[in-house]
């Protein structure tokens, strides 16, 4: 019986300190990823710019690498 | 709560190759339906429709398993995948018939010959253009499905 008191004490002191798992989301998230996507710097080192420009220029230069690329994408 | 992180880097690694997937098939509809060309390219279309977009999506899952563990920037990451996509892009193309090893170079449906230089600058663009393409487009997707 004392026992049974105790669980019930227990349980009542929790549900007064813990609040209640809302499953939920209470606000819209997509705000907040749109701010995120802003934040992200856009500048490109000049490293991955030269690169961008040798693969076109590969490209242009020799065809035949377009097809190896396309069946590897 | 369970967010499924590799469910969704599973999904931001397949985005890319399956839209340029539709480029090649578009591609491929105007060779073979449109100029008729007498060369079985559906053989070719199988690695790239059915294995690159899968392997895609399983290495951007690894890179996720692989992030705590010994990182990795994305775009060196994803410029290794060719390393493993090339073998298994030649063997399928072997096994399929349209593709042998000549002398002097890699011989196409028994018509074009691509010599092995060029077949080696190609690996050299290809790498590269994976590098560009890991770390801005698939590290872009990643960031949107909020597993960068």
């Amino acid at each position: 019986m004392n026992h049974q008191n105790d669980d019930d004490k227990i349980r009542q002191l929790l549900k007064q300190n813990i609040r209640p798992v809302n499953q939920e989301l209470e606000r819209d998230l997509w705000p907040h990823m749109l701010r995120r996507l802003e934040e992200r710097p856009a500048a490109v080192p000049w490293f991955d710019w030269a690169l961008a420009a040798v693969v076109v220029l590969s490209i242009i230069l020799v065809p035949s690498t377009i097809p190896m690329l396309l069946y590897h994408l | 709560m369970n967010t499924h992180p590799y469910l969704r880097a599973y999904m931001a690694g397949i985005v890319v190759p399956t839209l340029v997937l539709l480029l090649i098939l578009s591609a491929f509809c105007l060779v073979r339906f449109v100029f008729h060309v007498p060369v079985p390219i559906e053989r070719v279309i199988i690695f790239p429709m059915a294995l690159v977009p899968s392997l895609f999506g399983l290495w951007n899952m690894f890179y996720l398993w692989l992030r705590p563990r010994r990182h990795l920037p994305i775009g060196i990451h994803g410029a290794l995948l060719p390393l493993l996509l090339a073998p298994c892009g030649l063997a399928l193309a072997s096994a399929l018939g349209f593709l042998t090893l000549g002398s002097s170079g890699i011989v196409c449906f028994d018509q074009q010959v691509i010599p092995y230089q060029y077949v080696a600058l190609g690996f050299t663009v290809g790498l590269i253009a994976y590098y560009l393409i890991w770390k801005y487009l698939v590290g872009f997707f990643n960031q949107v499905l909020g597993i960068a």
